[in-house]
């Protein structure tokens, strides 16, 4: 005997958009977790991340909540709303985590040549340090790390969910993991680090 | 390939295991270490907040909005709610159509103590809404005869897409149908429908 095949999230919108409670409850139980790190990864705070995570379904909930198949998938579109939600938030100063710069040229990643062992990072201490650079990346490096490297979005849904091409995810997670594996090493060695910190514009 | 060259070509780290360019560049070679040590630390982190989520209240709440939102305090939430739908507006019509042929009583006592689903199709037999359309194979069905009753019923959206009627993606999440009730023939036909 099979079991029954899971549910699409579109299958799912549609009974729920027919009034369907289950079907709705079966979607939040779905992506709720995913959404709710996400904020809580962005915003650093509890609080944010449950108040963001409401808003997403309660947005869904709306007739006009604006989601469209054809432009990406339903998990994709909800963490669009959740990162609007977010940078909201952030912008009303009310999360832990500081605005940062928005620029895609704030830094140069792969400047350094680190020769020397980063800190284990599958051990406490690592994953620690991991946790804290990514908090300090600036906010567009943070999004897309913690979306693609964090929550194993693809960079189909991640473009959706930012709003840029998927080139630009790609670049993005490259510039980022280079800004977090100078940070890790800067946080092994202070003082080696203090010649790498003013980023070297190259003009290629 | 020179490195600039590597760097720019490889699209995922795990394309790459065992490319020439790493065995012949020691420095590309250590900095995609650091990648894999990276990766291996981003699952690490997510690892560890696996169980993160939100906290149950927020499922309570978005619970009673959608309660609230489609007005179903009293909807028996299944899977099984459609077809059980589709029989509510049946159900719903042929009280409907009770109601209207003993008007003279109460029409609360016409209401049986049935299922809880039937109070999903609400009975509206004196809606006078504006704008009910034709279903296609309907068109002059009912226009002269005389011994026909029109019904109007409230049905949930679900009904109509279970009913296989049309509905405009994301629109109404209930819809009114006007049924034409022969008495004599014991006949019912569903002859417009409205979307609010
Ligand atoms: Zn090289």
């Amino acid at each position: 005997m099979t079991s029954a095949p899971v549910e699409t999230d579109d299958e799912l919108l549609l009974r729920m958009q027919s009034g369907d409670e289950e079907a709705f409850l079966t979607l939040y139980r779905r992506r709720q977790a995913g959404l709710f790190r996400f904020a809580l990864h962005m915003s650093g705070s509890m609080p944010v991340a449950e108040d963001v995570t409401q808003e997403v379904f309660l947005a869904l909930l709306r007739e006009d909540c604006g989601f469209d198949p054809d432009r990406g998938t339903l998990s994709g579109y909800l963490f669009g709303i959740a990162r609007k939600l977010v940078l909201r938030h952030l912008e009303r100063g009310r999360s832990h985590v500081a605005l940062d710069t928005d620029s895609d040229d704030y830094a140069q990643p792969e400047l350094a040549v680190l020769d020397d062992p980063l800190l284990d990072l599958t051990r406490r201490e690592g994953i620690d340090a991991l946790r804290r650079a990514v908090q300090a990346l600036p906010r567009r490096y943070r999004e897309v790390v913690v979306l693609c490297d964090l929550e194993e979005v693809d960079y189909a849904d991640a473009a959706v969910a930012l709003g840029c091409p998927i080139g630009t995810v790609r670049s993005r997670l490259h510039r980022a993991r280079g800004l977090l594996l100078e940070k890790l090493h800067q946080e092994r060695n202070p003082r080696q680090a203090l010649g790498t910190l003013k980023p070297v514009r190259c003009v290629s | 390939m020179n490195c600039q060259e590597f760097w720019s070509t490889i699209p995922e780290l795990g394309d790459c295991e065992g490319h020439r360019h790493l065995l012949e560049c020691p420095a590309c070679a250590a900095r995609m270490n650091r990648h894999r040590e990276l990766e291996a630390g981003f699952r690490a982190v997510a690892a560890g907040l696996r169980r993160v989520e939100a906290p149950p209240r927020v499922e309570a709440r978005l619970r009673s909005a959608f309660r609230r939102q489609t007005g179903s305090e009293t909807i028996a939430s299944s899977r099984r709610w459609i077809p059980v739908a589709t029989w509510a507006a049946a159900f719903a019509a042929m009280f409907a159509l009770a109601a209207f042929l003993v008007r003279e009583r109460q029409p609360a006592a016409v209401v049986p103590p049935v299922q809880r689903t039937i109070e999903l199709a609400m009975l509206q037999p004196q809606a006078d809404y504006e704008g009910f359309i034709p279903l296609p194979n309907a068109a002059g069905l009912v226009a002269d005869e005389d011994d026909v009753n029109l019904v109007r019923v409230e049905v949930p959206r679900s009904a109509m897409i279970a009913l296989g009627l049309r509905l405009q993606r994301h629109r109404a999440r209930r819809a009114f149908l006007e049924l034409a009730v022969w008495p004599e023939k014991e006949e019912l036909r569903c002859v417009s429908q409205l979307l609010p």
